[in-house]
């Protein structure tokens, strides 16, 4: 069956009257709950696990694909109208966006966002249909050696790419695959670093983690650094929407920021931060208007935002094909797949087409109906920037309190939300990146079964993990990763 | 450049160090019987305890020689700002407030101490407005999410609801 064919029943799926109602239930509290500053997409989806409990796979996932691009729009309204991005994809859209926001243009700089994600979701989306079964297709030669290679490439880009220090990029990642291995040992029935306790068998939960690192740790940071004022919320009423100059001046940097972000997303070192960044850069340099820029020039919203929507979608290569999440929100995903016994890899396409495909035709579905839905309600979303902060705050605690409790109600998760969310002030205070953690959390378990497996095969000698030409190549790259950032630094300090 | 919070943060090194060690010496403590040629239960685990204990030094090395540590950009606070030790210890207070009271009093009580407590940390003082919303949010949670099948517990499992 091909792509097209597959895609059909996909919409097959996706149109039924149940289907649609979900995805647009996700798209709605997607961008509700992503619009609230200091939730980004990995977190609200994280907080929404909750609400799918009762729903079937495909159905839950439909409403996940409206949930991921909904709260990357709501990230994108509160960058541009509170200059706080919700993660780092959405960085390059405050820059421009906050600025044309103070200069009155809020309206057009929010429509371009919303009509560039439009476009580069859409167009992404189309790549990622006929892209994702060929890699699916290429995925089922890997040995267990190549997987392990893959994961470290994973982890070593994650750790370098996001934050500022490798040290600590590096500590945040090992911290995450510590928990990791917390709980039984799958193949042996060891029980490792319990401590006796009979709640941490199972092992900790990502989403008390994932919680609890952004949640918890921003409720304490913002708390203890808290900036008394009413929230500084540029008004909408007045400015223009967009123009036929800002037409003209948007629709190249969507389709440059699509072209940039997907292939970058869908690389297995990939991410948004660095196609985001590529595309303010291209654009500011292509400008007519330069002079523009750092005042509010639509090109710098245009441009990133198509980038970070369009990677979002090409995240979605190595995750479901690979079963590799490359960024927070896709390991989230990646263990919402897991708590419905769903391993994302080659497999899925093969054993679950029908929730692979329903969620595929669903993310086209979704970026419709936000357009429809964003358009006209931008007026309400501004309103829940308004939320007095200690009111917001507290809110968000105890909704991070159901999302927690409501995973087993243990008491060793409300132990770890305490513990893990003091770890994320701290993080937050010493400018740790959070994003490693979750990945060296969630892939660590899955890397240590590879490495296990490789060397069983190999009879316990460690070449066995160069022994293909593919887990050489991307050793080598993952080491690449690792050092040639400070080999570029030292030979341009020496030129 | 910005004020540093604390100039050489000695103890997060320590702090690390110390995770790496706990996880070094419970991986040693496991036994390795892994069959043929495969690595057991406690390779990984010390692998993963030896290298953050390695990270630990390497964030030692960097601290003695001065590297600084900018706090990072959120909404609604100042990066600059010195930290309210008692905004912090409040809203610690409200994630720490479950751990007591959550297997007694049940979620929506629970719900509302911890609100009353964080908006508190931020500043609001009205006691009783913010208490009867806390006890409101929590009991919509409460309600709503065991209506979608999420188990919360009993409402007050004190008094055996």
């Amino acid at each position: 069956m091909d792509a097209f064919d597959s895609l059909m029943t996909g919409f097959g799926v996706a149109l039924q009257p149940a289907h649609l109602m979900w995805a647009f239930v996700g798209s709605l509290l997607g961008t509700a709950i992503g619009v609230l500053p200091g939730i980004g997409p990995a977190l609200t989806i994280a907080l929404l696990l909750p609400v799918t409990v009762k729903l079937a796979p495909t159905a839950a996932f439909i409403m996940f694909a409206g949930v991921l691009y909904g709260a990357m729009y709501g990230g994108s309204t509160t960058s541009i109208l509170l200059n706080t991005p919700g993660e780092s994809g959405s960085m390059m859209t405050a820059l421009e966006g906050h600025k044309m926001a103070r200069a009155g243009r809020g309206a057009a700089a929010l429509a371009t966002a919303a009509i560039g994600s439009f476009v580069a979701g859409t167009l992404a989306t189309l790549a990622l249909t006929f892209l994702a079964p060929a890699i699916a297709e290429l995925a089922f030669v890997f040995g267990p050696a190549d997987y392990f290679a893959l994961m470290l490439l994973a982890f070593t880009s994650v750790s370098v790419v996001l934050g500022t220090s490798r040290v600590r990029g590096f500590i945040a990642l090992f911290l995450g695959l510590a928990m990791g291995v917390v709980g039984i040992d799958g193949p042996s029935g060891q029980a490792r670093l319990a401590f006796g306790s009979p709640d941490l068998l199972d092992g900790i939960d990502i989403t008390v983690v994932l919680v609890s690192l952004f949640a918890v740790g921003e409720i304490l940071y913002v708390a203890s650094r808290y900036r008394n004022a009413p929230p500084a919320v540029n008004p909408l009423s007045g400015g223009h929407w967009m123009t036929r100059q800002d037409w003209q001046r948007s629709w190249k940097p969507w389709l440059r920021g699509t072209v940039l972000g997907f292939p970058i997303g869908a690389l297995p070192a990939g991410g948004s931060e660095v196609p985001t960044f590529l595309s303010y850069t291209i654009e500011r340099r292509l400008s007519r208007h330069k002079e523009e820029f750092g005042k509010g020039a639509i090109e710098g919203v245009a441009g990133p935002e198509a980038a970070n929507n369009a990677a979002a979608a090409g995240i979605l290569v190595p995750l479901l094909t690979l079963g590799l999440p490359t960024s927070a929100t896709a390991a989230v995903l990646l263990a919402a797949f897991q708590s419905y016994g769903l391993q994302p890899g080659p497999f899925l396409f093969v054993n679950s087409a029908d929730l692979v495909w329903g969620l595929i035709a669903s993310l086209y579905v979704g970026n419709l109906m936000l357009l429809v839905l964003n358009l006209p309600l931008v007026g309400l979303w501004v309103r829940l920037l308004l939320i007095p902060r200690p009111y917001l705050y507290a809110g968000i605690l105890v909704f991070a309190m159901v999302g927690i409790w409501g995973v087993g109600t243990s008491w060793m998760d409300l132990l770890l939300m305490f513990a893990i969310g003091l770890v994320g002030y701290v993080m937050r205070v010493y400018d740790f990146p959070i994003a490693p953690v979750l990945i060296g959390l969630i892939l660590g378990p899955l890397a240590e079964t590879q490495l296990r497996r490789a060397l069983s095969i190999g009879e316990g000698n460690p070449l066995v993990l160069v022994s293909s030409p593919l887990a050489a190549t991307l050793i080598v790259l993952a080491l690449a990763v690792l050092f040639l950032p400070g080999l570029l630094r030292k030979l341009r300090a020496n030129a | 450049m910005s004020a540093t919070p604390q100039r050489r943060p000695w103890w997060l090194a320590l702090a690390v160090i110390l995770i790496g060690a706990i996880w070094l010496q419970q991986g040693y403590g496991l036994p390795d019987a892994a069959g043929y040629g495969g690595v057991g239960p406690g390779a990984f685990v010390m692998l993963v305890g030896l290298v953050l204990i390695l990270l630990g030094l390497a964030l030692m090395a960097q601290i003695a020689r001065g590297d600084s540590f900018e706090p990072q950009e959120a909404e609604s606070a100042e990066a600059d700002a010195t930290p309210s030790r008692k905004a912090l210890a409040f809203a610690a207070a409200g994630a720490a407030i479950p751990l007591l009271t959550m297997r007694s009093l049940g979620f929506p009580l629970t719900a509302m101490l911890a609100f009353v407590l964080v908006t508190h940390a931020f500043g609001s003082r009205r006691l009783v407005l913010d208490s009867v919303i806390g006890l409101v949010l929590g009991g919509i949670c409460w309600m709503g999410f065991s209506w979608l099948g999420v188990t919360l517990g009993g409402v007050l499992p004190l008094a055996g609801w």
